[in-house]
Order: C-alpha cells, then sequence, then structure tokens
C-alpha cells in the first residue's frame, strides 16, 4: 500500500474505538492489502459499528424523541424570546415585561441545556445523529423565514445552550442528583410562569429535565463510561 | 445453533491454537474456504461468539510486521468446542447421501 494509501485507511480508522483500530491497523499492515481492499475493510466495520448501535432504543430516543421535536419548539420559544425584547426597546414593558423577558430568557437556556445535555448522555456515540436531527429544523425554519423586524439568527438563540448542554452530557454522562433537581424544578417553575403555549408542549420539553434526575448520580462517581 | 461463518472462525481459531488472531484467522479463512473475509465481518462474527461465551478475546503483543500495534488474540472455549461440534455434526448428518458428499468420502454407487 502507497503512503497515500495508508494515509487515507488511516484516516477513515479514525471512526473506530482506539483499541478496534489498532488491532485493524496492525492486521492490515500485516496482511498488506491494497488501499481500496483496506478503505473498505475500515469503513465496513465502522458501519457494521454503527448499525449495531441503532439496535437500541437511545439513539432513536435521542435523535427521534428528543432532538428533533424539541428543535422545533425550541426555535419557536427562541423567536419569542426575541420578539419579547424587540417590544421592551420599542414599546417599552416596564418592571413586568422585564421579569418576563428575563424568566423567558432563562427559561430558553435551561430547557434548551437539559435538552442537549439528555441526547449527550444518553446516545454518545450517535450524538453526530442527534445533532443532526437538531440541525434539520433549523434550516427549515431558515429557509422559510419571514418574520418581519426579526433577524433569522433570532431563531437560533437556543442552540449556543443546546450544544453546551450536549457537550456536558458527552462528557459528564450524569449529572449529580441536587444540581439535576435545582435545574429540573427551576425548568418547571419557569415553564409555569413564562410558557406561553399549551401545556403538552412544554412537558415535552421540561422531561428531559426530569430524566435527568431520574439518572442523576447519588454520589460522585469516580469515573463514566457510555 | 452456529452460522456458517460462525463455524468457520471457530474452526480456523482452534486450528491456529496459539497463533489465533483477527489477521491470521482471516487468512486461513480466505486460503481454505476460498471466500473474501471482511474485516468488518470478521470483528463482528468475533464479538457475537464472545458475548455467547464461544471464545475469549484479548489484547496480545505488538510486533514490528504490524507497525508495533497490538493483535487481538483469539482462543475458543469449551462451549465453542462443543458448538462447533454440533455443527459439524449436523452438516455431517443432513450430508449423507449427498451426492458430493459421496463422490467425496468416496463410496461406491
Amino acid at each position: 500500500m502507497t503512503n497515500a494509501g495508508w494515509w487515507c485507511v488511516e484516516t477513515a480508522s479514525g471512526l473506530l474505538e482506539p483499541r478496534e483500530r489498532e488491532v485493524v491497523l496492525g492486521d492490515l499492515a500485516e496482511a498488506g492489502d491494497p488501499m481500496l481492499r483496506g478503505l473498505f475493510d475500515v469503513l465496513g466495520l465502522a458501519l457494521r459499528r454503527q448499525a449495531s448501535l441503532w439496535k437500541n432504543w437511545r439513539p432513536w430516543a435521542s435523535a427521534f424523541g428528543v432532538a428533533l421535536p424539541n428543535s422545533f419548539q425550541l426555535i419557536g420559544f427562541s423567536l419569542l424570546v426575541s420578539e419579547t425584547f424587540r417590544r421592551m426597546f420599542e414599546q417599552g414593558l416596564g418592571a413586568d415585561g422585564v421579569r418576563l423577558l428575563l424568566c423567558r430568557i432563562a427559561l430558553l437556556a435551561i430547557l434548551a441545556w437539559s435538552c442537549g445535555f439528555a441526547v449527550g448522555a444518553v446516545s454518545r456515540r450517535t450524538l453526530w445523529a442527534s445533532i443532526a436531527a437538531c440541525f434539520l429544523p433549523c434550516l427549515f425554519c431558515l429557509s422559510r423565514f419571514g418574520v418581519p423586524h426579526q433577524s433569522p439568527l433570532s431563531l437560533l438563540l437556543f442552540l449556543p445552550f443546546a450544544l453546551w448542554g450536549a457537550w456536558q452530557g458527552l462528557r459528564l454522562v450524569r449529572l449529580r442528583l441536587g444540581s439535576a433537581i435545582t435545574l429540573a424544578v427551576a425548568a418547571t417553575v419557569l415553564a409555569i410562569v413564562g410558557w406561553p403555549g399549551p401545556w403538552i408542549f412544554m412537558l415535552a420539553l421540561i422531561w428531559p429535565g426530569w430524566f435527568l434526575v431520574a439518572t442523576a448520580r447519588k454520589r460522585p462517581a469516580k469515573a463514566q463510561s457510555d | 445453533m452456529l452460522g456458517e461463518f460462525e463455524y468457520l472462525i471457530i474452526t480456523a481459531a482452534a486450528g491456529l491454537r496459539d497463533q489465533a488472531y483477527g489477521a491470521a484467522i482471516r487468512d486461513a479463512i480466505e486460503e481454505t474456504a476460498g471466500r473474501k473475509c471482511s474485516v468488518g465481518a470478521l470483528y463482528t462474527t468475533l464479538d457475537r461468539l464472545e458475548t455467547k461465551g464461544l471464545v475469549q478475546t484479548w489484547m496480545g503483543e505488538a510486533t514490528q510486521q504490524r507497525g508495533g500495534r497490538a493483535k487481538r488474540m483469539v482462543r475458543v472455549t469449551a462451549d465453542g468446542v462443543a458448538a462447533a461440534k454440533d455443527f459439524y455434526d449436523a452438516v455431517a448428518r443432513i450430508s449423507r447421501g449427498a451426492a458430493w458428499a459421496f463422490k467425496q468420502t468416496g463410496g461406491a454407487a
């Protein structure tokens, strides 16, 4: 295999777990197969590994139970927060308006963060699919955006919080019980005060927070694994 | 009951004894069975066999021939031997009287 060919195979092997990558690259080096066969071997194994992950409920729940539906809702809520902000500056909403705005910003941040955390923690190795499921509604809404006096970017206010949450979920897997309860209670209370739409939609957004409570660790863990 | 590819892997690993690892098993299957054996099929099947308790695997030593990378060594367990024997017996029983089996064993017509 040429150096360029080997570089392609080695790059593709980045899709594998570190231990498996070492074994497979060793096998291919020993066999001395042509580049294309080595590349297909590595890609085939990566594909099989991904496919086996999808036999579990976790990637489905993460991508299609949380990321996809909740990103539609969070896009709508982001727009509402942006609209509340604009009105406050144009019309002056007073102390109540400021309170409502702050409440909605906090609610948006907490809901987006907890959804992101749940997605990152529930299915770490298929996070790419959950991120794609989150970005699809964003692209769809951006392509049809037509709200006057609003920037299309206002749809994406939730995104930094959601991505931060996903990163934390990937890293920590589980929250401490106290933090999880604080987060879930705050989301619920703020939702009662500041949620503008039907309750059924709000429940879809706050359940990831309570899921984090249910899966929280009681004591600090020494190490976390997938 | 084992699948055909599972049987090939167990048999190749058993034949290789202490030298049973991914690349060697793959070579043995390709040379003796005359079929392509992809790395993906090999390692996902090995995982399945290990989950069933039919083989044990562990990380072996690294060699210069492999660019200093470790091997995944394979050992067939007693359950693996029994499962392979069951498969072989079933194939032998069902093949009795088959024209191709008859020719191979050199029996009279």
